[in-house]
């Protein structure tokens, strides 16, 4: 949690201001909305509509083509978090079935230095991730659903990010924005 | 080693205290009250000179017969305070500002949680933990 005697690093700055904002953000949040449980998906709405203009981004960027399967999606997904939060998530805890797969990461760097106090416990911090994961998806036709498992700012030893492929979206217009 | 810090807000309100031995806590609170004053004092003698140098640590404060205290404001007028016990060792001065620099870092860093409000006491259990570190020196 200590910070370092920060030589001017741009990189280490720019972080620093999307944590600041989002915790920001989160904070605004609660007071103006009375339950956690709004907050989560609130947060989980905003994640959807970063996540439909994301893709596109993603895409563009590195020129992937169609995924074979759904580990490659994890990959890609992967290559993504890599690109927009700067962290390399593992990708573990498949499913039997091969339709459901978690995200595990040990460093968040939307929550650096951030506590949770003890009447937010409920709180859903994350969220955003779990919904920009579901509306890129969207965008590309895969229907999934996507939760948060393990949380770092609960207590847990890293945060966990599941998702559950539930099915292929075919020749359907993507449900307007929330 | 420290034996006790104490964190003063910019209206000289508490923010954060914490001492080793939980019997001492009153004597080290009236000890860290009688500092404040001279904590106004070397402040209000940098300001009359007009200019805006002034070296966040301000040094030794008090010199009782079993503790020294030091002290040092930042440039938002928070105010660090520690009681060092002076029959443990001579702690050397570069020490006692290497501990006021890991203290300020640690609430920096606690002040960039977004559901702390500055201005409100410092109930942060990790905060806590760190600042025990920093004063038995195992940081």
């Amino acid at each position: 949690m200590s910070r370092s005697a920060t030589r001017f690093d741009t990189k280490k700055v720019n972080s620093e201001l999307v944590t600041l904002t989002y915790g920001a953000l989160v904070a605004q949040m609660i007071k103006d909305l009375d339950n956690t449980e709004d907050v989560s998906k609130q947060l989980e709405r905003l994640g959807y509509n970063m996540g439909i203009r994301l893709i596109e981004d993603f895409l563009a960027k590195t020129g992937t083509g169609r995924c074979l399967d759904l580990k490659d999606t994890a990959d890609k997904i992967q290559t993504a978090f890599r690109m927009y939060l700067g962290v390399q998530p593992n990708v573990a805890n498949w499913s039997p079935a091969g339709d459901e797969f978690s995200f595990v990461l040990d460093t968040n760097p939307l929550t650096d230095l951030v506590e949770l106090p003890d009447d937010l416990k409920s709180l859903k911090y994350c969220n955003i991730i779990c919904g920009a994961i579901r509306g890129a998806l969207e965008m590309v036709q895969l229907d999934v659903q996507s939760w948060i498992v393990l949380d770092q700012l609960k207590g847990d030893q890293n945060t966990e990010i599941r998702v559950k492929f539930i099915r292929r979206l075919e020749d359907a217009m993507p449900a307007g924005e929330d | 080693m420290a034996v006790c810090v104490a964190i003063i807000g910019k209206n000289n309100s508490p923010k954060f205290f914490t001492c080793l031995n939980p019997d001492e806590e009153l004597n080290f609170q009236y000890k860290v009250l009688w500092s404040l004053d001279v904590v106004e004092e070397k402040l209000n003698a940098g300001s009359k000179g007009g200019t805006d140098l002034r070296e966040l640590y301000l040094g030794m404060l008090y010199s009782l017969e079993t503790h020294k205290i030091y002290g040092y404001v930042t440039n938002t007028k928070i105010k660090f305070i520690i009681i060092v016990d002076s029959t443990n060792m001579a702690l050397r001065d570069n020490e006692i500002r290497s501990m006021f620099r890991k203290i300020h870092a640690e609430y920096a860093d606690i002040v960039c949680n977004p559901f702390y409000i500055p201005g409100e006491p410092i109930c942060s259990k990790s905060f806590d933990i760190n600042i025990k570190n920093i004063m038995t020196g195992t940081v």
